[in-house]
Protein backbone atom coordinates (compact mmCIF):
# COMPACT_ATOMS: atom_id res chain seq x y z
CA UNK A 1 0.00 0.00 0.00
CA UNK A 2 3.17 2.52 1.09
CA UNK A 3 6.00 3.08 -1.18
CA UNK A 4 9.42 4.28 -0.51
CA UNK A 5 10.57 5.71 2.84
CA UNK A 6 7.18 5.56 4.56
CA UNK A 7 7.06 1.79 3.80
CA UNK A 8 10.48 1.95 4.99
CA UNK A 9 9.49 3.81 8.01
CA UNK A 10 7.01 1.51 8.78
CA UNK A 11 8.56 -1.80 8.75
CA UNK A 12 11.63 -0.52 10.79
CA UNK A 13 8.90 1.14 13.73
CA UNK A 14 7.26 -2.88 13.11
CA UNK A 15 10.58 -4.16 14.27
CA UNK A 16 10.55 -2.40 17.66
CA UNK A 17 9.15 -4.57 20.88
CA UNK A 18 5.98 -4.07 21.26
CA UNK A 19 4.97 -2.36 18.09
CA UNK A 20 2.48 -4.12 15.87
CA UNK A 21 1.82 -3.35 12.82
CA UNK A 22 -1.46 -1.11 13.24
CA UNK A 23 0.90 0.91 16.07
CA UNK A 24 3.89 1.04 13.42
CA UNK A 25 1.68 3.36 10.90
CA UNK A 26 0.22 5.18 13.52
CA UNK A 27 3.61 6.44 14.67
CA UNK A 28 4.58 6.40 10.99
CA UNK A 29 1.99 8.89 9.96
CA UNK A 30 2.84 10.71 13.39
CA UNK A 31 5.96 11.51 12.53
CA UNK A 32 5.00 12.62 8.64
CA UNK A 33 2.48 15.27 10.39
CA UNK A 34 5.15 16.42 13.20
CA UNK A 35 7.58 19.71 12.18
CA UNK A 36 10.89 18.60 10.72
CA UNK A 37 13.01 19.77 13.90
CA UNK A 38 10.63 17.15 16.29
CA UNK A 39 11.50 14.46 13.98
CA UNK A 40 14.98 15.20 13.66
CA UNK A 41 15.57 15.63 17.43
CA UNK A 42 14.22 11.75 17.73
CA UNK A 43 16.57 10.61 14.66
CA UNK A 44 19.31 12.12 16.27
CA UNK A 45 18.49 10.91 20.35
CA UNK A 46 18.63 7.54 18.55
CA UNK A 47 22.06 8.21 16.83
CA UNK A 48 23.70 9.30 19.68
CA UNK A 49 21.76 6.84 22.38
CA UNK A 50 24.19 4.21 19.98
CA UNK A 51 27.22 6.31 19.87
CA UNK A 52 27.54 7.31 22.99
CA UNK A 53 26.42 4.50 25.16
CA UNK A 54 28.52 1.48 25.94
CA UNK A 55 28.06 -0.86 28.93
CA UNK A 56 30.22 0.17 32.37
CA UNK A 57 33.67 -1.43 32.17
CA UNK A 58 32.92 -2.55 35.76
CA UNK A 59 29.55 -3.91 36.10
CA UNK A 60 28.52 -3.62 32.29
CA UNK A 61 25.34 -1.83 33.32
CA UNK A 62 24.75 0.93 30.75
CA UNK A 63 26.96 4.36 31.08
CA UNK A 64 28.38 7.09 28.90
CA UNK A 65 31.05 6.16 25.99
CA UNK A 66 34.00 6.21 28.22
CA UNK A 67 32.97 6.79 32.02
CA UNK A 68 31.77 4.62 34.83
CA UNK A 69 28.29 3.85 34.95
CA UNK A 70 26.60 6.40 37.65
CA UNK A 71 26.21 3.63 40.45
CA UNK A 72 30.30 2.45 40.19
CA UNK A 73 31.66 6.10 39.71
CA UNK A 74 29.10 6.50 43.38
CA UNK A 75 32.22 6.46 46.14
CA UNK A 76 29.43 6.46 49.09
CA UNK A 77 28.13 2.99 47.69
CA UNK A 78 29.71 0.24 49.59
CA UNK A 79 31.64 -2.51 47.32
CA UNK A 80 31.67 -5.76 48.98
CA UNK A 81 27.95 -6.56 48.24
CA UNK A 82 27.48 -6.80 44.30
CA UNK A 83 23.83 -7.02 43.66
CA UNK A 84 23.81 -9.43 40.32
CA UNK A 85 20.85 -9.08 37.69
CA UNK A 86 19.90 -10.11 34.20
CA UNK A 87 19.06 -7.13 33.02
CA UNK A 88 19.96 -3.50 33.45
CA UNK A 89 16.31 -2.39 33.77
CA UNK A 90 16.52 -4.77 36.82
CA UNK A 91 18.57 -2.15 38.04
CA UNK A 92 16.23 0.56 38.10
CA UNK A 93 13.90 -1.42 40.01
CA UNK A 94 16.10 -2.61 42.63
CA UNK A 95 17.25 1.38 42.97
CA UNK A 96 13.77 2.24 43.48
CA UNK A 97 13.41 0.58 46.87
CA UNK A 98 16.63 2.52 48.52
CA UNK A 99 17.20 -0.52 50.42
CA UNK A 100 20.45 -1.65 48.61
CA UNK A 101 23.85 0.56 48.93
CA UNK A 102 26.23 -2.20 47.22
CA UNK A 103 26.94 -2.14 43.71
CA UNK A 104 25.72 -4.14 40.55
CA UNK A 105 26.55 -6.81 38.06
CA UNK A 106 24.36 -7.41 34.47
CA UNK A 107 24.63 -10.86 33.34
CA UNK A 108 22.65 -9.86 29.87
CA UNK A 109 20.66 -12.77 30.08
CA UNK A 110 19.89 -15.80 31.79
CA UNK A 111 21.05 -19.40 30.99
CA UNK A 112 18.31 -20.77 28.15
CA UNK A 113 20.31 -23.44 26.01
CA UNK A 114 17.07 -22.89 23.61
CA UNK A 115 18.04 -19.86 23.42
CA UNK A 116 21.73 -20.41 22.97
CA UNK A 117 22.63 -18.70 26.01
CA UNK A 118 24.94 -20.68 28.52
CA UNK A 119 27.73 -19.36 30.92
CA UNK A 120 30.09 -18.06 28.14
CA UNK A 121 27.57 -15.60 26.37
CA UNK A 122 26.63 -14.03 30.21
CA UNK A 123 29.03 -11.80 31.70
CA UNK A 124 29.86 -14.21 34.42
CA UNK A 125 33.88 -13.97 34.03
CA UNK A 126 33.52 -10.46 34.32
CA UNK A 127 32.13 -10.67 37.55
CA UNK A 128 34.34 -13.40 38.82
CA UNK A 129 37.12 -10.66 38.03
CA UNK A 130 35.51 -8.21 40.24
CA UNK A 131 35.39 -10.38 43.24
CA UNK A 132 39.18 -10.02 44.57
CA UNK A 133 39.91 -6.44 43.36
CA UNK A 134 36.82 -5.33 45.23
CA UNK A 135 36.77 -6.77 48.13
CA UNK A 136 33.21 -8.47 47.72
CA UNK A 137 31.97 -10.43 50.92
CA UNK A 138 28.17 -11.07 49.32
CA UNK A 139 26.59 -11.33 46.26
CA UNK A 140 22.89 -11.12 46.27
CA UNK A 141 21.36 -13.63 43.19
CA UNK A 142 18.61 -10.68 42.07
CA UNK A 143 17.71 -12.94 38.89
CA UNK A 144 14.17 -13.77 37.85
CA UNK A 145 11.97 -16.13 39.92
CA UNK A 146 11.63 -18.37 36.32
CA UNK A 147 12.67 -21.25 35.09
CA UNK A 148 15.53 -19.51 33.37
CA UNK A 149 16.60 -17.01 36.29
CA UNK A 150 16.26 -19.87 39.28
CA UNK A 151 18.76 -21.87 36.89
CA UNK A 152 20.97 -18.92 37.09
CA UNK A 153 21.33 -18.40 40.57
CA UNK A 154 21.44 -22.22 41.15
CA UNK A 155 24.26 -21.92 38.49
CA UNK A 156 26.24 -18.50 40.65
CA UNK A 157 25.39 -20.23 43.45
CA UNK A 158 28.01 -23.29 42.44
CA UNK A 159 30.09 -21.34 41.20
CA UNK A 160 30.18 -18.82 44.08
CA UNK A 161 30.17 -20.55 47.06
CA UNK A 162 33.04 -22.50 47.29
CA UNK A 163 34.95 -19.27 47.47
CA UNK A 164 33.80 -18.80 50.67
CA UNK A 165 31.47 -15.54 49.89
CA UNK A 166 27.92 -15.15 51.33
CA UNK A 167 25.97 -15.95 48.66
CA UNK A 168 22.20 -14.90 48.77
CA UNK A 169 19.39 -15.38 46.57
CA UNK A 170 16.40 -12.73 47.29
CA UNK A 171 13.22 -14.16 48.70
CA UNK A 172 10.10 -15.24 46.96
CA UNK A 173 6.93 -14.04 48.25
CA UNK A 174 3.31 -12.16 48.21
CA UNK A 175 2.73 -8.39 47.02
CA UNK A 176 2.76 -6.57 50.05
CA UNK A 177 -0.86 -4.60 50.38
CA UNK A 178 -2.63 -7.37 48.18
CA UNK A 179 -5.08 -9.91 49.90
CA UNK A 180 -4.06 -13.69 50.11
CA UNK A 181 -6.97 -15.01 48.48
CA UNK A 182 -5.95 -13.53 45.00
CA UNK A 183 -2.34 -15.17 45.63
CA UNK A 184 -1.28 -17.98 42.85
CA UNK A 185 -0.23 -20.81 44.81
CA UNK A 186 2.86 -21.21 43.45
CA UNK A 187 3.48 -17.74 44.86
CA UNK A 188 1.57 -18.62 48.51
CA UNK A 189 3.21 -21.85 48.44
CA UNK A 190 6.88 -20.51 48.22
CA UNK A 191 5.87 -17.69 50.54
CA UNK A 192 4.86 -20.61 52.87
CA UNK A 193 7.82 -22.55 52.40
CA UNK A 194 10.04 -19.03 53.21
CA UNK A 195 8.43 -18.22 56.26
CA UNK A 196 10.07 -16.20 58.99
CA UNK A 197 9.64 -17.04 62.71
CA UNK A 198 7.89 -14.06 64.33
CA UNK A 199 8.05 -15.04 67.57
CA UNK A 200 9.74 -12.25 70.20
CA UNK A 201 13.65 -13.77 70.77
CA UNK A 202 14.27 -14.64 74.10
CA UNK A 203 17.45 -12.24 75.23
CA UNK A 204 18.43 -14.44 78.84
CA UNK B 1 -21.86 -26.66 36.27
CA UNK B 2 -22.05 -26.96 32.44
CA UNK B 3 -21.90 -25.90 29.37
CA UNK B 4 -24.50 -23.40 28.00
CA UNK B 5 -23.28 -22.15 24.63
CA UNK B 6 -20.83 -22.97 22.39
CA UNK B 7 -20.59 -20.46 19.60
CA UNK B 8 -17.80 -22.14 16.94
CA UNK B 9 -16.52 -20.18 13.74
CA UNK B 10 -14.35 -22.24 11.12
CA UNK B 11 -13.64 -24.72 13.41
CA UNK B 12 -13.38 -27.93 10.92
CA UNK B 13 -16.14 -28.26 8.69
CA UNK B 14 -18.11 -25.51 10.14
CA UNK B 15 -18.30 -22.25 9.15
CA UNK B 16 -20.31 -20.31 11.96
CA UNK B 17 -22.14 -22.94 14.27
CA UNK B 18 -24.01 -22.09 17.81
CA UNK B 19 -24.44 -25.06 20.00
CA UNK B 20 -26.32 -24.79 22.92
CA UNK B 21 -26.98 -27.88 24.46
CA UNK B 22 -29.07 -29.23 27.35
CA UNK B 23 -27.69 -27.24 30.41
CA UNK B 24 -27.91 -30.35 33.13
CA UNK B 25 -28.84 -33.58 31.73
CA UNK B 26 -27.51 -35.46 28.28
CA UNK B 27 -28.02 -34.31 24.71
CA UNK B 28 -27.73 -36.51 21.99
CA UNK B 29 -25.87 -35.56 18.81
CA UNK B 30 -27.42 -37.14 15.43
CA UNK B 31 -26.90 -36.45 11.95
CA UNK B 32 -25.56 -37.95 8.61
CA UNK B 33 -22.34 -38.74 8.36
CA UNK B 34 -19.43 -35.37 8.16
CA UNK B 35 -21.58 -33.10 8.89
CA UNK B 36 -19.82 -32.22 11.85
CA UNK B 37 -21.30 -34.79 15.06
CA UNK B 38 -17.34 -35.75 16.21
CA UNK B 39 -15.63 -31.70 15.87
CA UNK B 40 -18.60 -30.87 17.79
CA UNK B 41 -17.35 -33.01 20.80
CA UNK B 42 -13.70 -31.76 19.54
CA UNK B 43 -14.63 -28.41 20.13
CA UNK B 44 -16.22 -28.96 23.50
CA UNK B 45 -13.16 -31.25 24.19
CA UNK B 46 -10.70 -28.39 23.25
CA UNK B 47 -11.23 -26.23 25.40
CA UNK B 48 -11.28 -28.58 28.26
CA UNK B 49 -8.11 -29.59 27.23
CA UNK B 50 -6.50 -27.79 24.97
CA UNK B 51 -5.77 -30.56 22.62
CA UNK B 52 -8.18 -32.42 19.74
CA UNK B 53 -9.68 -35.44 22.15
CA UNK B 54 -9.11 -37.34 18.42
CA UNK B 55 -5.62 -36.63 18.44
CA UNK B 56 -5.92 -34.29 15.71
CA UNK B 57 -3.20 -31.90 14.80
CA UNK B 58 -4.03 -28.46 15.34
CA UNK B 59 -4.05 -27.11 11.68
CA UNK B 60 -6.54 -30.08 11.11
CA UNK B 61 -8.62 -28.11 13.54
CA UNK B 62 -8.90 -24.94 11.47
CA UNK B 63 -11.54 -24.80 8.46
CA UNK B 64 -10.00 -25.41 4.71
CA UNK B 65 -9.16 -21.76 3.63
CA UNK B 66 -9.14 -19.97 6.41
CA UNK B 67 -6.60 -18.90 9.17
CA UNK B 68 -8.27 -19.01 12.18
CA UNK B 69 -10.55 -20.97 14.34
CA UNK B 70 -12.63 -19.50 17.12
CA UNK B 71 -14.63 -20.74 19.64
CA UNK B 72 -16.56 -18.76 21.85
CA UNK B 73 -18.21 -20.82 24.90
CA UNK B 74 -20.59 -19.28 28.02
CA UNK B 75 -19.71 -22.01 31.00
CA UNK B 76 -21.71 -22.22 34.74
CA UNK B 77 -19.20 -23.31 37.24
CA UNK B 78 -19.65 -22.97 40.37
CA UNK B 79 -22.44 -20.84 39.98
CA UNK B 80 -20.03 -18.23 38.64
CA UNK B 81 -20.78 -17.15 34.86
CA UNK B 82 -17.14 -17.46 32.73
CA UNK B 83 -16.86 -16.71 29.19
CA UNK B 84 -14.03 -18.85 27.45
CA UNK B 85 -12.37 -18.21 24.32
CA UNK B 86 -10.09 -19.83 22.38
CA UNK B 87 -8.75 -19.36 19.18
CA UNK B 88 -6.30 -21.53 16.92
CA UNK B 89 -4.36 -19.89 14.73
CA UNK B 90 -2.36 -21.94 11.49
CA UNK B 91 0.62 -20.69 12.94
CA UNK B 92 1.98 -19.67 16.36
CA UNK B 93 0.46 -20.63 19.77
CA UNK B 94 -3.27 -21.15 20.14
CA UNK B 95 -4.63 -18.45 22.37
CA UNK B 96 -6.94 -18.77 25.14
CA UNK B 97 -8.98 -16.16 27.38
CA UNK B 98 -11.02 -16.83 30.10
CA UNK B 99 -13.36 -13.90 31.09
CA UNK B 100 -11.47 -12.00 28.84
CA UNK B 101 -7.97 -12.45 30.99
CA UNK B 102 -5.46 -14.35 28.98
CA UNK B 103 -4.91 -18.56 30.53
CA UNK B 104 -1.60 -19.15 31.12
CA UNK B 105 -1.94 -22.59 32.33
CA UNK B 106 -3.35 -25.77 31.34
CA UNK B 107 -4.56 -25.41 35.22
CA UNK B 108 -7.23 -22.53 34.62
CA UNK B 109 -9.00 -24.66 31.79
CA UNK B 110 -8.96 -27.71 33.98
CA UNK B 111 -10.38 -25.22 36.73
CA UNK B 112 -12.83 -23.55 33.83
CA UNK B 113 -14.06 -26.59 32.44
CA UNK B 114 -13.39 -30.05 33.65
CA UNK B 115 -14.23 -33.06 31.24
CA UNK B 116 -13.65 -36.65 30.90
CA UNK B 117 -13.62 -38.06 26.82
CA UNK B 118 -14.49 -41.30 25.91
CA UNK B 119 -13.92 -42.31 21.90
CA UNK B 120 -13.27 -45.04 19.99
CA UNK B 121 -10.03 -44.17 19.94
CA UNK B 122 -8.91 -44.77 23.65
CA UNK B 123 -8.23 -48.17 23.03
CA UNK B 124 -4.93 -47.16 21.42
CA UNK B 125 -4.29 -45.65 25.35
CA UNK B 126 -4.07 -49.69 25.87
CA UNK B 127 -2.46 -51.06 22.73
CA UNK B 128 -0.18 -48.17 21.51
CA UNK B 129 2.97 -46.71 22.92
CA UNK B 130 3.36 -45.19 26.31
CA UNK B 131 2.71 -41.73 25.63
CA UNK B 132 -1.19 -42.26 25.34
CA UNK B 133 -0.58 -43.99 28.73
CA UNK B 134 1.52 -40.78 30.78
CA UNK B 135 -1.12 -38.19 28.97
CA UNK B 136 -3.91 -40.18 30.19
CA UNK B 137 -2.33 -40.23 33.85
CA UNK B 138 -0.87 -36.51 33.45
CA UNK B 139 -4.35 -35.39 32.18
CA UNK B 140 -6.04 -37.52 35.85
CA UNK B 141 -3.65 -35.66 38.01
CA UNK B 142 -4.48 -32.36 36.72
CA UNK B 143 -8.25 -32.92 36.46
CA UNK B 144 -8.48 -34.11 40.20
CA UNK B 145 -6.17 -31.05 41.13
CA UNK B 146 -5.28 -28.19 38.53
CA UNK B 147 -2.20 -27.23 40.22
CA UNK B 148 -0.49 -30.01 39.43
CA UNK B 149 -0.58 -28.65 35.85
CA UNK B 150 1.88 -26.24 36.71
CA UNK B 151 4.51 -29.26 38.10
CA UNK B 152 3.77 -30.91 34.24
CA UNK B 153 4.50 -27.80 32.35
CA UNK B 154 8.18 -27.30 34.76
CA UNK B 155 9.00 -30.78 33.61
CA UNK B 156 8.79 -30.35 30.09
CA UNK B 157 10.13 -26.71 30.23
CA UNK B 158 13.38 -28.05 31.95
CA UNK B 159 13.81 -31.20 29.61
CA UNK B 160 13.71 -28.37 26.89
CA UNK B 161 15.99 -26.84 28.18
CA UNK B 162 18.36 -29.76 29.02
CA UNK B 163 17.99 -31.63 25.99
CA UNK B 164 18.84 -28.29 23.72
CA UNK B 165 22.22 -28.20 26.33
CA UNK B 166 22.73 -31.88 25.80
CA UNK B 167 22.37 -31.02 21.69
CA UNK B 168 25.16 -28.26 21.66
CA UNK B 169 27.48 -30.28 23.69
CA UNK B 170 27.95 -32.31 20.50
CA UNK B 171 28.50 -35.16 22.95
CA UNK B 172 31.17 -33.69 24.58
CA UNK B 173 31.65 -33.42 28.25
CA UNK B 174 33.32 -29.61 28.68
CA UNK B 175 34.08 -27.92 31.94
CA UNK B 176 31.52 -25.71 30.68
CA UNK B 177 28.22 -28.07 29.82
CA UNK B 178 29.24 -29.94 33.03
CA UNK B 179 28.85 -27.03 35.34
CA UNK B 180 25.30 -25.78 33.22
CA UNK B 181 24.21 -29.50 33.17
CA UNK B 182 24.30 -30.12 36.75
CA UNK B 183 22.04 -27.37 37.21
CA UNK B 184 19.74 -28.80 34.78
CA UNK B 185 19.60 -31.93 36.21
CA UNK B 186 19.49 -30.31 40.02
CA UNK B 187 15.84 -28.95 38.68
CA UNK B 188 15.03 -31.79 36.91
CA UNK B 189 15.62 -34.37 39.70
CA UNK B 190 13.56 -32.01 42.05
CA UNK B 191 10.48 -31.78 39.74
CA UNK B 192 11.01 -34.67 37.58
CA UNK B 193 10.93 -37.10 40.94
CA UNK B 194 7.84 -35.28 42.35
CA UNK B 195 6.26 -35.81 39.28
CA UNK B 196 6.70 -39.55 39.36
CA UNK B 197 5.26 -39.80 42.90
CA UNK B 198 2.29 -37.70 41.85
CA UNK B 199 1.45 -40.56 39.46
CA UNK B 200 2.37 -43.21 41.44
CA UNK B 201 -0.27 -42.26 44.03
CA UNK B 202 -2.69 -41.33 41.61
CA UNK B 203 -2.02 -45.15 40.33
CA UNK B 204 -2.41 -46.08 43.78
CA UNK B 205 -5.90 -44.33 44.26
CA UNK B 206 -7.34 -45.67 40.99
CA UNK B 207 -6.13 -49.11 41.22
CA UNK B 208 -10.10 -50.44 43.16
CA UNK B 209 -11.65 -48.53 40.74
CA UNK B 210 -9.97 -49.65 37.81
CA UNK B 211 -10.61 -53.06 38.81
CA UNK B 212 -14.34 -52.87 39.92
CA UNK B 213 -14.99 -50.28 36.67
CA UNK B 214 -13.39 -53.61 34.32
CA UNK B 215 -15.23 -56.51 36.30
CA UNK B 216 -18.35 -54.29 36.19
CA UNK B 217 -18.24 -53.95 32.18
CA UNK B 218 -17.02 -56.88 31.59
CA UNK B 219 -19.82 -58.57 33.52
CA UNK B 220 -17.43 -61.31 35.35
CA UNK B 221 -15.15 -61.05 38.55
CA UNK B 222 -13.52 -64.35 37.79
CA UNK B 223 -10.16 -61.51 36.66
CA UNK B 224 -8.76 -58.91 37.80
CA UNK B 225 -6.91 -55.81 36.43
CA UNK B 226 -3.54 -54.62 38.33
CA UNK B 227 -1.01 -52.39 37.34
CA UNK B 228 2.65 -51.14 37.84
CA UNK B 229 4.15 -47.80 37.17
CA UNK B 230 7.58 -48.61 35.43
CA UNK B 231 9.88 -46.04 35.72
CA UNK B 232 12.79 -45.31 33.32
CA UNK B 233 14.93 -44.31 36.64
CA UNK B 234 13.40 -46.68 39.58
CA UNK B 235 15.97 -45.48 42.04
CA UNK B 236 15.07 -42.00 41.51
CA UNK B 237 16.20 -39.28 38.71
CA UNK B 238 19.89 -38.13 40.70
CA UNK B 239 20.58 -41.87 40.28
CA UNK B 240 19.01 -41.97 37.10
CA UNK B 241 20.36 -39.07 35.29
CA UNK B 242 24.18 -40.06 36.19
CA UNK B 243 24.07 -43.60 34.80
CA UNK B 244 22.21 -41.94 31.96
CA UNK B 245 24.82 -38.97 31.31
CA UNK B 246 27.17 -40.24 28.42
CA UNK B 247 24.06 -41.93 26.69
CA UNK B 248 22.37 -38.35 26.95
CA UNK B 249 25.25 -36.28 25.91
CA UNK B 250 25.65 -38.83 22.75
CA UNK B 251 22.44 -38.77 21.65
CA UNK B 252 21.59 -35.33 22.58
CA UNK B 253 18.15 -35.90 24.45
CA UNK B 254 17.67 -37.21 27.73
CA UNK B 255 16.75 -40.43 28.22
CA UNK B 256 15.32 -40.84 31.11
CA UNK B 257 12.69 -39.17 33.06
CA UNK B 258 8.93 -38.86 33.33
CA UNK B 259 8.64 -38.42 30.11
CA UNK B 260 10.36 -42.22 29.38
CA UNK B 261 8.20 -43.83 31.82
CA UNK B 262 5.34 -46.24 31.57
CA UNK B 263 1.95 -48.18 33.33
CA UNK B 264 2.33 -51.66 32.91
CA UNK B 265 -1.37 -53.07 32.72
CA UNK B 266 -1.94 -57.15 34.09
CA UNK B 267 -5.04 -59.10 33.68
CA UNK B 268 -4.49 -62.14 35.87
CA UNK B 269 -1.10 -62.13 35.25
CA UNK B 270 -1.20 -61.65 31.86
CA UNK B 271 0.86 -58.35 29.81
CA UNK B 272 -2.73 -56.69 28.94
CA UNK B 273 -0.77 -55.10 25.77
CA UNK B 274 0.52 -58.02 24.21
CA UNK B 275 -1.22 -60.85 25.99
CA UNK B 276 -4.92 -59.98 25.95
CA UNK B 277 -7.91 -59.86 23.23
CA UNK B 278 -9.08 -56.65 21.51
CA UNK B 279 -12.39 -56.87 23.46
CA UNK B 280 -10.37 -57.18 26.66
CA UNK B 281 -7.85 -53.77 25.98
CA UNK B 282 -11.37 -51.86 24.52
CA UNK B 283 -13.17 -52.90 27.78
CA UNK B 284 -9.43 -51.65 29.93
CA UNK B 285 -9.77 -48.33 27.46
CA UNK B 286 -13.19 -47.59 28.92
CA UNK B 287 -12.67 -48.84 32.36
CA UNK B 288 -9.79 -46.13 32.47
CA UNK B 289 -11.59 -43.39 31.86
CA UNK B 290 -14.60 -44.72 33.40
CA UNK B 291 -12.06 -45.06 37.17
CA UNK B 292 -11.14 -41.64 35.93
CA UNK B 293 -14.44 -39.61 35.75
CA UNK B 294 -15.56 -41.32 39.04
CA UNK B 295 -12.60 -40.11 40.79
CA UNK B 296 -13.17 -36.74 39.90
CA UNK B 297 -16.68 -36.80 40.49
CA UNK B 298 -15.64 -37.59 44.11
CA UNK B 299 -13.29 -35.00 44.31
CA UNK B 300 -14.89 -32.08 42.57
CA UNK B 301 -18.16 -32.96 44.19
CA UNK B 302 -20.08 -32.96 40.63
CA UNK B 303 -19.07 -34.99 37.67
CA UNK B 304 -16.97 -33.20 34.87
CA UNK B 305 -18.69 -32.66 31.26
CA UNK B 306 -18.92 -36.12 29.82
CA UNK B 307 -17.97 -36.66 26.14
CA UNK B 308 -19.02 -39.87 24.73
CA UNK B 309 -17.78 -40.06 21.02
CA UNK B 310 -19.65 -42.72 19.05
CA UNK B 311 -18.82 -45.44 21.66
CA UNK B 312 -21.73 -47.91 21.91
CA UNK B 313 -21.45 -48.77 18.22
CA UNK B 314 -17.43 -50.68 19.07
CA UNK B 315 -19.60 -52.22 21.96
CA UNK B 316 -21.94 -54.90 22.17
CA UNK B 317 -25.34 -54.36 23.64
CA UNK B 318 -24.23 -55.73 27.28
CA UNK B 319 -21.26 -54.03 28.02
CA UNK B 320 -22.94 -50.49 26.39
CA UNK B 321 -25.78 -50.93 28.82
CA UNK B 322 -23.30 -51.75 31.90
CA UNK B 323 -21.29 -48.61 30.84
CA UNK B 324 -24.57 -46.33 31.29
CA UNK B 325 -25.50 -47.80 34.11
CA UNK B 326 -22.26 -47.02 35.80
CA UNK B 327 -21.48 -43.57 34.17
CA UNK B 328 -22.61 -40.83 36.82
CA UNK B 329 -23.57 -38.27 34.29
CA UNK B 330 -23.71 -34.72 34.87
CA UNK B 331 -23.98 -32.81 31.84
CA UNK B 332 -23.13 -35.15 28.66
CA UNK B 333 -22.84 -35.03 24.78
CA UNK B 334 -23.37 -38.45 23.13
CA UNK B 335 -22.70 -38.85 19.07
CA UNK B 336 -24.18 -42.10 17.65
CA UNK B 337 -24.24 -44.00 15.08
CA UNK B 338 -26.27 -46.30 16.29
CA UNK B 339 -29.19 -46.99 18.22
CA UNK B 340 -28.91 -45.78 21.99
CA UNK B 341 -28.85 -48.22 24.74
CA UNK B 342 -31.34 -48.89 27.14
CA UNK B 343 -31.34 -46.55 30.11
CA UNK B 344 -29.88 -43.53 28.34
CA UNK B 345 -32.75 -40.61 28.30
CA UNK B 346 -31.64 -37.35 26.36
CA UNK B 347 -32.90 -34.54 27.78
CA UNK B 348 -32.52 -33.14 23.90
CA UNK B 349 -31.50 -34.37 20.79
CA UNK B 350 -30.25 -32.44 18.12
CA UNK B 351 -29.40 -32.66 14.27
CA UNK B 352 -25.94 -31.15 13.71
CA UNK B 353 -27.05 -29.57 10.42
CA UNK B 354 -29.40 -27.10 12.08
CA UNK B 355 -26.76 -25.79 14.62
CA UNK B 356 -25.25 -23.94 11.15
CA UNK B 357 -25.82 -20.08 12.22
CA UNK B 358 -27.16 -18.10 9.28
CA UNK B 359 -24.55 -15.94 8.85
CA UNK B 360 -25.07 -11.89 8.66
Amino acid sequence: MYTGSLRRLIDELGRLPGVGPKSAQRIAFYLLKVPTEDATRLAEAIIDVKENTELCPTCLNVADRGELCPICGDARRSTTTICVVEDPRDIVAVERTGQFHGRYHVLHGALNPLEGTGPDQLKVKELLGRLEPEGVEEIILCTNPNLEGEATALYLARLLAPLGLIVTRIASGLPVGGDLEYADELTLGRALEGRRNVAPSEEN
Amino acid sequence: MGLRRLDLTSFRVFSHAIFEPDPTGTTVLVGPNGTGKTSLLEAVGYLGLARSLRGSPREALIKNGEERAILRADLLMNERELLLEAELLREGRPRLQLNRQAIRSRKDLALAIPVTTFCPDDVTVVQGGPGGRRELLDEALVLLNPSMAALIEDVEKILRQRNALLKQSGGRLTAEIESTLEVWNERLVNAGDELVAQRIALIELLADPINDAYQTLAGSTEESITESYAASAPAGLAQGLEQSQREDLRRGLTTVGPHRDDIEFLLDGRDIKTQASQGEQRTLALALRLAVHLAARSHLGEAPLLLLDDVFSELDPGRSRRLINELPRGQTLITTASPLPEGVDPALVLDVVDLVAADG
